[in-house]
């Protein structure tokens, strides 16, 4: 048949709780945004509901995977999350139990 | 093909050892995309036709929970369709093929579905053990294929065996009301057992005793699937026969029995030339299933027609 029909793919997210992110659910094939919020909906909602749905072009997605972040996960980069600043509790804990002083720690510094 | 010591390829077996997912624009060997279209567009067309015969009986069901519960299976299973179907077509992509090629080498018979969805539901009875057991068998595969090495096809399997555990327990109702009820309904049910036992051990495809296929040995290679037939079956035999002789239902094979020490199953063999005839389109219902298809999809073209016209201008 010459007159193939085609239709497009559209990526389908679903918000599930006013408070969550939309994630990322599957894909379908439409002819039309509307016709994709449509078989999203039948699809990937019918047992949970959604809070909002969204639709989006395959082609619109632009993206970065693996080789993309080669080269920029090299350095540990500890400062970025609080693993460099555990020792901050202990610290409150001892000068909860031995205030400094106006001069500082009483026994100059604290012991780590 | 790629020569299998090109840079790219031994890359991708790396990948595959190593244990990462696939995904559809990553480079693959031609063989790799090969194997998946082949199992996928199987499995993604045998879950269409697998709604047809329960399908037969949502005008027939004997309460309204009962019509809606089986109408929201049915309805399920043309979704893990679509879900698989869209797979199937990424993987085809490169090749110039769509869904319509799918239709297309379906009713060609150049594209086979499940075995145990050429067979005849006569009785309220099949329509309980087809959710029972049916997607019981299903649900041991698929669980296998969670772990498949492709991304999209293993993703597509969490959400579809998520829906399975619905279709267990449905079926499971059904059955349990059947082996709870008069004599005459755990006589339909023990008849259906009857009838599908066989095509349920076909489920899982012939053993392999000690010879892999190469299209097996490609499978797990790839990392494709980890199990084989048999190891599948007898998963099969050890999660549903005592379960199955716990309702009183006598298993229409006497020489089955279970190693106490290996742990293996016994049992006879299904006719392995009629499974060959089944999935060659020569089974109970294979021709009425097929026209039925065929006719909805050719009743239904003038609607994928409109609605391709509805495309809104390309941006
Ligand atoms: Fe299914
Ligand atoms: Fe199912």
């Amino acid at each position: 048949m010459s007159d193939a029909i085609s239709f497009d793919v559209y990526e389908v997210f679903v918000q599930l709780e006013p408070m969550s992110a939309h994630q990322h659910q599957f894909n379908v094939l439409a002819s039309s945004p509307e016709m994709a919020l449509e078989l999203g909906y039948e699809n990937f909602c019918r047992r949970t509901g959604a809070v909002s749905l969204w639709v989006v072009k395959r082609d619109a997605i632009h993206k970065w995977t693996q080789d993309n972040f080669s080269g920029k996960e090299r350095l540990a980069k500890t400062y970025r999350t609080t693993e460099d600043y555990k020792y901050l509790k202990d610290k409150w804990r001892h000068y909860r139990e031995n205030p400094m002083t106006q001069e500082g720690p009483r026994n100059g510094r604290t012991a780590d | 093909m790629e020569p299998t010591d090109s840079l790219q390829y031994q890359q991708f077996m790396e990948r595959i050892n190593r244990g990462d997912r696939i995904e559809a624009e990553d480079w693959m060997p031609d063989d790799y995309r090969q194997q998946l279209i082949r199992l996928i567009s199987m499995h993604g067309i045998s879950e269409i036709m697998g709604a047809l015969p329960e399908k037969e009986w949502v005008p027939k069901a004997p309460t309204l929970f009962r019509k809606l519960a089986i109408m929201a299976k049915v309805q399920d299973e043309m979704g893990h369709g679509q879900l698989l179907i869209r797979v199937a077509e990424d993987l085809m992509a490169p090749l110039g093929k769509n869904r319509e090629d799918l239709m297309e080498d379906l009713f060609t018979g150049r594209l086979k579905f499940h075995n145990v969805f050429h067979m005849a539901t006569p009785t309220w009875a099949d329509a309980g053990v087809i959710g029972w057991l049916v997607d019981g068998a299903a649900i041991i595969t698929q669980g296998m294929s969670l772990s498949c090495s492709y991304g999209p096809y293993a993703r597509a399997l969490a959400r579809i065996v998520e829906e399975e555990g619905f279709h267990i327990q449905h079926g499971e109702s059904i059955c349990m009301e059947l082996a709870e009820g008069t004599p005459v309904q755990r006589q339909m049910l023990q008849e259906s057992l009857e009838r599908w036992w066989p095509a349920l051990l076909m489920f899982f495809g012939p053993p392999e005793g000690n010879q892999l296929s190469t299209h097996q040995q490609k499978n797990l290679d790839y990392k494709i699937r980890s199990k084989t037939n048999e190891e599948l079956r007898q998963k099969f035999l050890t999660k549903y026969v005592p379960r199955i002789r716990s309702l009183g239902l006598v298993i229409p094979d006497p020489t089955l029995s279970q190693d106490p020490v290996t742990k293996v199953w016994q049992y006879a063999q299904p006719d392995w030339t009629l499974f060959r005839q089944i999935v060659n389109n020569q089974g109970p219902r294979s021709q009425a299933r097929l026209g039925l298809r065929q006719m909805s999809y050719q009743e239904g073209q003038w609607v994928r027609r409109v609605l391709a016209m509805t495309t809104p201008a390309a941006v």
